[in-house]
């Protein structure tokens, strides 16, 4: 049942947004319009036009336009605009064979060998051979078998066209037939024959459409060689092809001849291809690429932002361009920056401050600062994250997928993903604002000083070029060696991250080495520039769980001995006791509580930290008697969805009418850092309450 | 690596058999018979058929065929039935015309094609917009209408170049280069936009890879990431689509030989049909194929050498 809902669904969403961009799309339109009206212009003509297409005037040959002959005349005499448009009707009903043809062959080989592997190999290898086939030549040898008979002569073109629309179309049949819902269908009993017809067929519709149309200027066009070569219809039937034959005879007598026929073909051809581009919506809108160039933000409302605010304070220095662009958005706390008492002591933890005189950070030290990143014309997704890395020091940054972890880390570095962007806050480095930076000075922060290490080490390497060519090349930059020295560079710190095998690893390709390897080659390359920060973002995710432990100690002798920091982003606690000394914990956009490892982890003051401690297999913190893992009810909220008051509210088991009202990051109770709860000192010490299965939050959960 | 090798020699040669096949039974559909042709409308019926018995026409197929495949295996591809000439050393001359013709077409198309696709890809916005227009325009031109007008533009308003004609490369270098300048710039002009586009398509994806932002995360300068990094792991897709050209031009530059009076395969192909000469067509389109095959294979050993993780496996 749900899986043909599904179906269902998809193929009514895709048919309207089809429709929608076809007549929303003033190209498609004019396309549309050209085509038909050329039909009914030429399906009409006997009505309208002044002259035969056969009408000769020998007193008015190779005429340019005039009032008599709009477009002019020919070598005869014969109207050019009554030829054009009396060839238009047959031209165009030919040129649907191919498609037609090509469709009727090609869909139900499709559908049937995307259901047999058997079928598969064979129609593979027939493609294969009906492409090898030289197209053009097989028409003409076709030709002088069975003569100038066009509709004939453009079946077959049709049939050689199969090649290229099977493979067109198998990818995509195939894709669809490992989807779930078609093999949950196939479990459902649902024939293999149905379930192509209804499910295959229905979402592959937009692509035979497309080809179809593209198959109809390629048929077109065709059929214009053809009579251009003189192997078309024979005369003195009008066709396009032959009318710019003939007036490549006439080039040096009248020019003019070939400039109306040829710009209604190559009008026509090009009605078709964009027709086709519009449905396809591939081309008309390219998708957003990578920017390489940083376009320049206005400036931004903090160039004085005081440190301390208030909760009044903080409403009204909220940044205009963010409240006009999202009004729906009541999202009115832009600041986390807290005043620590000045009597806290110990300067080694968490040192929420900012340094009020200018803000510049010390060398070595990033402060991040009320750090706003969203989506280009759609919402925010970080709202106000400010953290602060000491020289040496490892900070967490813990929170449930969607939490905005990984995107504030790619920011750190401008490495936003393109359609993303800063919208105000400062991520101070040393004297530079990398919020603000150009990618000049990026380009000389990254490597050098803050390097990175991705989700996905398999991913991270380029598959087309060896290990130790990437590693050097990069270390000849970042260090200025010569390729030499930079070999030696590459086995030094691939053995500095563990790698036995050095020269066989850098004679690899990232394809013959394993995931955990990946990783470790990966960290190699983010140490070339000897960083003094560096940034990981879920560095064991994407490993198995021994490889995981292997690279945890690995990334801790290397803090232990380079005295490098590191931003650690991870949703795994565990991690976080074994290799952090502070933590700050996101949910929803926001830093919900931040601190020492010690004071978080053990007594955790915020609703969630107290959650996700709960939930967490490792049981890092030995609750007694308890063996229940918590679970947190519901989900994160969509960026966009955040409500003004506790983001965490609608899932919180201590959740009041209170947690309505805006939640400012307010100082622990214990220890230095932050908590973003209004209940904090009613909840704290209540974590184990979280193992107790009992729903209470918002309300509707 | 041998195996693969054996393996597309293996397929090759079944699409040659395939293709010589559809030609030989084509021929032999047609309503003509080498008679009919090679003696002309003058002869009387007895002669034709008298003729057609002397070089086993009414034999059966299969026996014709593979005495045929023979023929051809000893070099032999048989005479023209209009002028008795040999066809094979006919084909041979007439080969470098095209080839030139083609090969300049598809290198020529690539140069342009891969930098519009690649200022497309990496600019983006309106840039790459207009691009996108304009191949979209370019791919839908007729060639031969394209020809047409720069003979126009270049022959007859500005005399720079010959219109029409060829001129052998041993007889003038100069000449040469100067017959094939225009029906070169017109399949590039022509094919560029195929191979724009696909650049584009090639590079936004490459792009969007994750090692980019690894790349960007060491420093790498943004110049090195698109010109080496992104363009090198889209070169495969673009050679693709350029051998594509390639072969298409091989087989479909009919037009372009007819229009600029070039004498290569594809205006032998056009008189060929249009004279009835069924053994020089029967060769042409065996030819044809040898051409495309042997370009699939050369694309495909390329390939294996591009792609480190094809050469490794």
């Amino acid at each position: 049942m749900t899986v043909s809902t599904t179906a269902i669904l998809t193929i009514r969403r895709s048919e309207k947004r089809r429709a929608s961009r076809l007549f929303r799309s003033p190209t498609a339109v004019i396309a549309l319009v050209w085509i038909v009206g050329l039909v009914i212009a030429s399906l009409t003509s006997p009505l309208w036009l002044r002259y035969g297409p056969l009408e000769q005037d020998l007193s008015a040959v190779l005429q340019g336009p005039s009032a008599a002959h709009l477009l002019g005349t020919d070598e005869l005499g014969r109207d050019l605009l009554s030829r054009i448009v009396t060839a238009a009707a047959s031209t165009l009903a030919i040129a649907t064979i191919p498609p037609i043809v090509a469709v009727a062959i090609t869909v139900p080989v499709v559908l049937w060998a995307a259901r047999s592997v058997r079928a598969e190999g064979i129609m593979n290898r027939i493609s294969e051979i009906v492409m090898s086939l030289p197209g053009m030549v097989i028409i003409l040898a076709f030709i002088a078998a069975v003569g100038t008979n066009m509709p004939l002569v453009m079946a077959l073109f049709g049939v050689l066209l199969f090649g290229a629309l099977y493979r067109i179309l198998f990818g995509q049949a195939k894709a669809l037939h490992q989807q779930l819902f078609i093999e949950a269908a196939a479990v459902d009993g649902v024939r293999p024959m149905t379930a192509s017809f209804r499910h295959v067929l229905p979402n592959m519709s937009t692509t035979v459409i497309v080809q179809f149309v593209l198959f109809f200027g390629i048929g077109i066009m065709m059929q214009a060689g053809l009579a251009f070569i003189g192997l078309g219809p024979q005369p003195p039937e009008p066709t396009w092809g032959g009318m710019i034959q003939t007036a490549s005879r006439f080039i040096f007598q009248q020019p003019w001849m070939m400039v109306p026929t040829g710009a209604v073909l190559a009008l026509t051809i090009i009605a078709a291809n964009a027709f086709a581009d519009v449905l396809a919506g591939g081309a008309a809108t390219p998708p957003p690429l990578v920017a390489l160039r940083r376009k320049r933000k206005k400036a931004t409302p903090d160039a004085d932002h005081v440190v301390t605010v208030g909760p009044a304070e903080t409403a009204a220095s909220t940044p205009p361009e963010a409240t006009a662009l999202f009004p729906v958005e009541p999202i009115t706390d832009y600041t986390d920056t807290v005043e620590i008492p000045a009597d806290t002591p110990g300067t080694s933890g968490p040192d929420l401050t900012v340094h009020p005189a200018a803000g510049t950070a010390v060398d070595g030290e990033l402060i991040v600062e009320d750090l706003v990143l969203g989506v280009d014309g759609g919402p925010a997704l970080v709202t106000g994250v400010s953290l602060h890395v000491k020289p040496g020091r490892v900070m967490g940054l813990v929170g449930e997928s969607g939490c905005g972890k990984s995107v504030t880390s790619y920011a750190l570095l401008g490495l936003l993903s393109p359609g993303l962007s800063v919208r105000s806050g400062r991520i101070q480095w040393g004297a530079v604002d990398l919020a603000q930076a150009d990618e000049q000075t990026l380009a000389k922060v990254r490597g050098h000083d803050i390097a990175f290490i991705s989700q996905e080490p398999s991913r991270a390497l380029d598959p087309m070029f060896t290990i130790g060519w990437q590693l050097a090349v990069a270390i000849k930059r970042l260090r200025r060696v010569n390729t030499k020295e930079a070999r030696a560079i590459a086995a030094q710190l691939l053995d500095d991250v563990g790698i036995v095998d050095a020269p066989r690893v850098l004679k690899s390709y990232p394809h013959q080495i394993s995931g955990g390897m990946a990783q470790r080659v990966a960290i190699a390359l983010a140490l070339a520039g000897s960083p003094r920060l560096l940034v990981a973002d879920e560095p064991t995710t994407a490993l198995d769980v021994t490889i995981q432990a292997e690279i945890l100690a690995l990334l801790r002798t290397l803090v232990a001995d380079r005295g490098m920091s590191v931003i650690l982003v991870t949703h795994d606690l565990g991690v976080v006791a074994d290799l952090c000394d502070d933590v700050s914990v996101m949910y929803a956009g926001q830093i919900v509580e931040t601190g020492s490892v010690r004071d978080v982890l053990v007594r955790p003051e915020h609703p969630y930290t107290m959650a996700l401690l709960a939930a967490d297999p490792h049981a890092i913190i030995d609750f007694e008697g308890t063996t229940r893992l918590a679970s947190i009810p519901g989900q994160v909220p969509l960026p966009g969805s955040w409500t003004a008051g506790c983001r965490f509210a609608q899932r919180c088991r201590f959740a009041r009418d209170e947690c309505m009202t805006a939640v400012p990051l307010d100082p622990r109770a214990e220890g230095v850092g932050g908590v973003r709860c209004v209940r904090r000192d009613e909840v704290r010490g209540r974590q184990e309450e979280w193992r107790t299965p009992v729903l209470i939050g918002g309300g509707d959960l | 690596m041998l195996f693969f090798v054996l393996k597309r020699v293996a397929w090759a040669i079944l699409t040659l058999l395939i293709a010589s096949w559809i030609a030989f039974v084509l021929v032999h559909l047609s309503g003509s018979t080498p008679g009919g042709v090679a003696l002309g409308p003058s002869a009387t019926p007895e002669e034709i058929v008298a003729y057609n018995e002397s070089i086993g026409w009414y034999n059966p197929w299969i026996q014709q065929y593979f005495a045929w495949v023979g023929q051809v295996l000893q070099g032999n591809l048989g005479v023209s039935l209009i002028d008795g000439r040999p066809i094979g050393p006919d084909i041979a001359k007439r080969l470098p015309v095209t080839a030139a013709l083609a090969l300049g077409g598809a290198i020529f198309s690539a140069v342009i094609g891969i930098i519009l696709g690649v200022i497309a890809a990496v600019r983006g916005g309106a840039v790459d917009r207009f691009i996108t227009i304009l191949t979209g325009i370019l791919l839908s031109l007729p060639a031969f209408w394209v020809g047409i007008l720069l003979v126009y533009f270049f022959a007859v308003q500005m005399r720079l170049l010959p219109a029409t004609g060829f001129v052998p490369f041993e007889v003038s270098p100069e000449k040469w280069f100067k017959s094939l300048v225009l029906p070169v710039l017109t399949i590039a002009l022509t094919s560029a936009g195929f191979v724009a586009r696909q650049t584009r398509a090639s590079m936004a994806e490459a792009l969007a890879q994750e090692h980019i932002r690894t790349l960007r995360a060491v420093g790498t300068p943004p110049w090195r990431i698109v010109y080496v990094h992104a363009l090198r792991s889209a070169s495969l897709p673009i050679l693709a689509t350029v051998a594509v050209q390639f072969i298409v031009l091989f087989g479909g530059s009919v037009m372009i030989e007819l229009l600029f009076a070039l004498p290569g395969i594809g205006q032998a192909m056009q008189s060929a049909v249009g004279s009835a000469d069924l053994p020089f067509v029967q060769a042409l389109v065996l030819v044809a194929t040898l051409v495309v095959v042997v370009v699939n294979l050369l694309l495909e050993t390329l390939n294996r050498t591009l792609d480190p993780k094809l050469r490794t496996s």
